[in-house]
C-alpha cells in the first residue's frame, strides 16, 4: 500500500525520519533502513536539513526504495529555482517516487554555508500549488506534459510558533493549495498542541487532510535546552526538561518521554498519525514504536 | 486547485516602458521607500498584507510566516528585528483586513523586479490593489 491509499484507508499511519549523511557513503543508508523497514509506513528524507550539505533527497530515497521503504522526499524552495523545482519533482517521479514533502527551507545562516546565496524563488504554499499544477498535467510555464506525475503532496505546520492565529491561516491556504497529509514540528507542550488541533477540528480541517503529529525523542537534556534557546519557533515544557536533567540514564527517560507523548497524541480527536523525527538517533525507531504499541496494530493489519 | 498563482505569458518589458517605469518609479520611492521600506519587487501586494512590505521578509515570503518565528515574534534569521508576518498579521488584525491573508499570492514575477508597481498596474501586468477587504468575515472563511 501506497501513502496515498493509507491515508484513504484512515489507518493510523507512522513516519519516520532518516537524515542523509555528510558524505557520499550510499551504504549508511542501506544500512539504516534496517530501522524502518516492515516498522514504519512511509519514511521522510530530509533535504539539507539545516543547511547543511548532505547526500541528495531523492538519491537517499531511491536507494531505499531499493530496500523496500517507501520514501518521502523533502523539497525545499531554499536551494532551488522553480525550473530546478519542476525538474527534480518530475525527476523523482521517474524513479518511482511517489510522496513530496514540501518546505521553504531553513536559512542558509543556519548551516555549514552561510555565504550562499539565498533562494527562495517560491515559498511552501506556491510549491504545493506547483505540485498540484504537476499533477494536473501543466508545467508552471503552460506547457502541457504527456505523462504527468502524481505525488501525494505533504506540508509542515508549526502550532508552537506565533502568531497562533497566522499558523491556522497557513495551514488552510496549504490545504487549500492541495496538500493531502500535514507533518507537524515536535510536539514538546501538549496544551498548545491540544488548543491548535481543537481549532483545526472546529474548521473541519482535519477532514481535508491528514494531520500527522511530529514526535522527537532526544539523547539528553542538552538537546532540549540547546532546541529551546536556539531553534526558532520551538516551545518547550519546562517538565521535560526537568525530567530529562534529573533522569539517571536520559536515553531511556528520552524514550519514554517519547512514548507517552505518542500515546497523549493519540487521543487527541483530528489526528491521523505520527511523525517520529529522532535526528541522528534513527536506531531508536523500532523501539519507541514497540513500546506505543504502534507496533501490533500495524502486524494486525 | 488555486485558479491563478502565476503569471503567464506576459508581453516582455521593451526599454521605453523601463524607462517610463523609471520614471514613475522615482515618484513611487519618494513614498513608498520611507513609508513601507519598499524593496521594490515592482509586483506590490501592500493592499493585502496590512500595509507591510512582506518582501522584508529575508526569505521573501509572500503567503505567510516560515515556522521559525520566535516567541515574541522574533524573525529567525535577525532575533533582533521582528518578523515582518507577525507584523502583518498585528496590522491586518488592526486595519480589520484578515481576510485578505486567506488568499494564495502569485507567484513573483522576477522580470517585474525594479520596475515601478504603479506603471505595472496601470498597464495591466500586475492585478490592482484591493483598497477594501472583501464583506466575508475572516471567521467565516472556512468553506467546508
Amino acid at each position: 500500500m501506497t501513502l496515498k491509499e493509507k491515508i484513504q484507508s484512515g489507518r493510523f499511519i507512522v513516519c519516520g525520519e532518516l537524515g542523509p549523511p555528510q558524505s557520499a557513503n550510499g551504504n549508511m543508508i542501506r544500512k539504516k533502513s534496517c530501522h524502518f523497514k516492515e516498522i514504519v509506513d512511509v519514511v521522510n528524507i530530509t533535504d539539507n536539513q539545516t543547511a547543511i550539505v548532505r547526500l541528495s533527497s531523492i538519491a537517499a530515497s531511491k536507494i531505499l526504495m531499493d530496500e523496500g521503504v517507501e520514501p518521502i522526499i523533502q523539497m525545499t524552495c531554499r536551494d532551488r529555482n522553480r525550473i530546478a523545482i519542476q525538474s527534480d519533482l518530475l525527476g523523482a517521479w521517474a524513479l518511482g517516487i511517489e510522496n513530496v514533502l514540501c518546505l521553504t527551507g531553513d536559512y542558509q545562516k543556519f548551516g555549514d554555508h552561510p555565504e550562499a546565496r539565498p533562494v527562495f524563488d517560491l515559498d511552501s504554499v506556491q510549491l504545493i500549488a506547483t505540485v498540484t499544477k504537476l499533477n494536473a498535467g501543466t508545467m508552471l510555464s503552460g506547457y502541457e506534459m504527456k505523462t504527468p506525475p502524481s505525488f501525494c503532496i505533504g506540508a509542515a505546520a508549526n502550532p508552537f510558533a506565533d502568531p497562533f492565529e497566522m499558523r491556522l491561516i497557513r495551514l488552510e491556504k496549504k490545504i487549500q493549495a492541495g496538500a493531502h497529509f500535514i507533518q507537524t514540528q515536535p510536539v514538546f507542550d501538549m496544551e498548545r498542541f491540544v488548543q491548535w488541533m481543537g481549532e483545526v477540528v472546529r474548521l473541519g480541517l482535519h477532514e481535508q487532510t491528514a494531520i500527522l503529529a511530529g514526535v522527537m525523542p532526544v539523547k539528553s537534556v542538552k538537546a532540549l535546552e540547546h532546541m529551546k534557546e536556539n531553534v526558532p519557533g520551538v516551545r518547550i515544557d519546562q517538565v521535560y526538561i526537568d525530567r530529562m536533567g534529573s533522569a539517571e540514564n536520559p536515553k531511556e527517560e528520552g524514550v519514554r518521554i517519547a512514548v507517552e507523548i505518542i500515546q497523549q497524541i493519540r487521543k487527541v480527536p483530528g489526528i491521523r498519525g505520527i511523525h517520529l523525527m529522532p535526528v541522528m538517533w534513527e536506531s531508536i525507531t523500532p523501539t519507541i514504536i514497540d513500546e506505543a504499541g504502534l507496533l501490533e496494530d500495524r502486524m494486525i493489519k | 486547485m488555486p485558479v491563478e498563482f502565476i503569471t503567464q505569458h506576459k508581453k516582455p518589458i521593451s526599454p521605453t516602458e523601463r524607462k517610463f517605469s523609471f520614471l514613475f518609479r522615482l515618484a513611487e520611492d519618494a513614498f513608498k521607500v520611507p513609508v513601507f521600506r519598499c524593496k521594490h519587487c515592482g509586483e506590490c501586494i501592500l493592499s493585502s498584507t496590512g500595509f507591510t512590505c512582506s518582501q522584508r521578509c529575508p526569505k521573501r515570503l509572500r503567503n505567510g510566516p516560515c515556522g521559525g518565528t520566535g516567541e515574541n515574534g522574533t524573525c529567525e534569521v535577525y532575533p533582533d528585528r521582528k518578523c515582518i508576518w507577525y507584523l502583518i498579521h498585528k496590522r491586518s488584525k488592526l486595519t480589520r483586513r484578515l481576510s485578505m491573508l486567506y488568499s494564495i499570492k502569485k507567484i513573483h514575477n522576477w522580470q517585474l523586479e525594479g520596475t515601478s508597481a504603479w506603471l505595472n498596474v496601470f498597464l495591466r501586468r500586475i492585478d490592482p490593489p484591493a483598497f477594501f477587504p472583501p464583506k466575508k468575515k475572516a471567521t467565516d472563511t472556512d468553506d467546508t
